[in-house]
């Protein structure tokens, strides 16, 4: 979708991170869909090991 | 009794963590409740809560609930919290039922025509995933701050390449078709396009034309460094590119700190060339003389006030001449006000309308100390222990890492002015109360709080600002009473509080 089809038709939302813009957004009627993000398991396991190599001080 | 409880692995939005804590603290017994992702700075916080976080075993992506409650207490209060997060009690139950994608690509399933996409992830990871919306074709609203100059660039290049735009970083507001996405206000669709390199810079341009009668179509954000020579303006000057050629758009608006020089005459050269009448405004420059086409503006509501006055045919220097006569009055009142104490104290929770705020107190008083200062030298040692004349922003980074926006949570906010109001030397304290989508349910109630819990027996003059509309869900009439009731002097512009509450402190400081 262009910029140019935002300013047209939009907005349709794709919400990742605070709910609550996502809830004002459906309360208005705005279509909108909210991405129930985590964060990637790799960079869980990369901080494991750098807290590790810490003597466990990394957080 | 302070105990703590690690979940490894859970991650949830900052709000969510806020909500359960308030619905955790209600419980009687319960003296103090926290949830926090395990960053860096939020097991600072809770250690100086006095919570023992040495050795806990946690990383920025695990949960950690802290509660200070007798030790029978805590399993139960434990499982209470797992219970709200797995299924919140303020959510309607089709809500809470609702399928919710894990990524954009499934998102895309459930909404294909999907334009845009929100992000207030947690920096570190908010470039990427700006990145790969891009990538599917979305344009991209960056809430989130702490992502680098360089990622910043990068996205920006990427998404003008494609025909799209990235609206951010540390973007607040953007307003498309009239609907406004993270904090905005109710405000009419009408024939105004705004160019913002400042979230309430923006939103107070809205309210002004709002309570004006006049309405925005499109107000696009571009964030604070858009505007700096390192990215060169790429976001403004799509934006305004795109307003121009908006047939529906008969007044295309800038507004924005001022831009870096270079930055400046493309905007300029850009507008002029536009066909279309502009206003710039770029706050605390030194007045310009305007144009047959182009007006500059250096304060918030004169650019509404010029704006308005373009779209009834009306001269826009007679409009400006009036407003500044409307100031001089309330300028005269500030003069004649009585306080005790020497000092202003300027706690703010929108950035763009304590830059604002101090320009204009600049004028007035010589020295203005701050957590990001006007001026060179001005920069306060701590933070939280303002002297003298002081403006501080609790949206700035060093108050929001881990934690959430003073306009969304003002509880931080209001414990400074509660601090800062004991303080006999301070004669004026100067707020806002930032209404709209995204803010707090009942800010101006949590001020009043504080002003009435003081112990000083002569309080300081309490001067402010709300900025919001008659739609918003905070009820801007409400709001205003509450805060008139506690003996609060509102006024009907950010620019006006400043003016009054600087007016109001003339003369003290050297008693």
């Amino acid at each position: 979708m262009s910029m140019k089809k935002l300013l047209k038709d939009g907005p349709k939302v794709i919400n990742m991170g605070m709910e609550q813009f996502y809830i004002d957004l459906k309360a208005r009627e705005v279509p909108a869909v909210r991405v129930d993000w985590k964060p990637p398991l790799a960079d869980r396991e990369l901080l494991g090991k750098l807290k590790k190599l810490r003597g466990g001080n990394f957080v | 009794m302070k105990r703590l409880e690690v979940v490894k692995g859970e991650y949830y939005d900052s709000v969510t963590l806020m909500l359960v804590a308030k619905e955790l603290k209600k419980i009687e017994g319960v003296s103090e409740a926290t949830l926090n992702m395990a960053t860096e700075a939020n097991l600072h916080i809770m250690k100086a809560a006095g919570f023992e976080v040495d050795g806990v075993n946690a990383l920025p992506d695990d949960l950690i609930i802290g509660i200070d409650c007798p030790g029978d207490l805590f399993d139960g209060l434990m499982e209470m919290a797992r219970s709200y997060l797995s299924s919140p009690p303020w959510k309607s139950g089709e809500e809470a039922g609702e399928y919710t994608p894990r990524t954009i690509e499934g998102s895309l399933s459930v909404l294909p025509e999907a334009d845009i996409a929100l992000i207030s992830l947690p920096g570190r990871y908010a470039a990427v995933e700006a990145m790969k919306a891009l990538e599917r074709g979305l344009n991209v609203m960056l809430y989130s701050d702490n992502v680098s100059l360089e990622e910043e660039i990068e996205l920006k290049r990427y998404a003008f390449r494609n025909g799209l735009i990235v609206m951010g970083p540390d973007c607040g507001t953007v307003v498309i078709n009239g609907q406004g996405l993270g904090f905005s206000n109710a405000c009419p669709l009408g024939p105004v396009g705004i160019v913002s390199a400042s979230g309430t810079g923006l939103q107070e341009v809205m309210v002004q034309l709002a309570r004006r009668g006049v309405g925005v179509k499109h107000g696009l954000g571009t964030g604070g460094r858009d505007v700096k020579s390192a990215v060169g303006g790429i976001s403004s000057l799509i934006a305004i590119e795109a307003l121009a050629n908006d047939p529906e758009i008969s007044v295309v608006v800038v507004i924005g700190k001022p831009p870096s020089t270079e930055v400046r005459e493309k905007l300029v050269q850009t507008l002029r060339s536009c066909g279309k009448q502009s206003v710039t405004c770029f706050m605390g420059e030194s007045p310009r003389e305007d144009e047959l086409q182009l007006k500059y503006t250096t304060g918030l509501e004169e650019c509404a006030t010029v704006v308005v006055a373009l779209l009834d045919g009306k001269d826009a220097g007679k409009a400006r001449e009036d407003l500044m006569n409307e100031y001089l009055k309330i300028e005269a009142l500030g003069r004649k006000s009585e306080t005790s104490g020497r000092f202003l104290r300027g706690l703010f929770t929108g950035g763009t309308l304590c830059y604002e705020a101090e320009s204009i107190a600049r004028r007035y008083l010589e020295s203005i100390y701050g957590n990001n200062p006007l001026k060179i030298g001005m920069k306060l040692p701590d933070s939280l222990k303002p002297i003298q004349n002081s403006f501080i922003d609790y949206g700035e980074d060093e108050f929001t890492q881990g934690k959430l926006h003073p306009m969304i949570d003002p509880s931080f906010r209001t414990g400074q002015l509660k601090m800062q109001s004991e303080d006999p030397s301070v004669a004026v304290v100067l707020f806002d109360v930032v209404l709209g989508y995204g803010s707090a349910p009942d800010p101006s109630s949590e001020v009043v709080g504080a002003i009435k819990g003081l112990e000083r027996k002569r309080g300081p003059l309490y001067v402010a600002y709300v900025c919001g509309t008659s739609g918003d869900p905070q009820c801007l009439e409400r709001q205003i009473a509450v805060l008139k009731e506690a003996g609060v002097r509102v006024f009907e512009s950010n620019a006006r509080a400043a003016i009054f509450a600087a007016a109001a402190t003339v003369g003290r400081e050297r008693r």
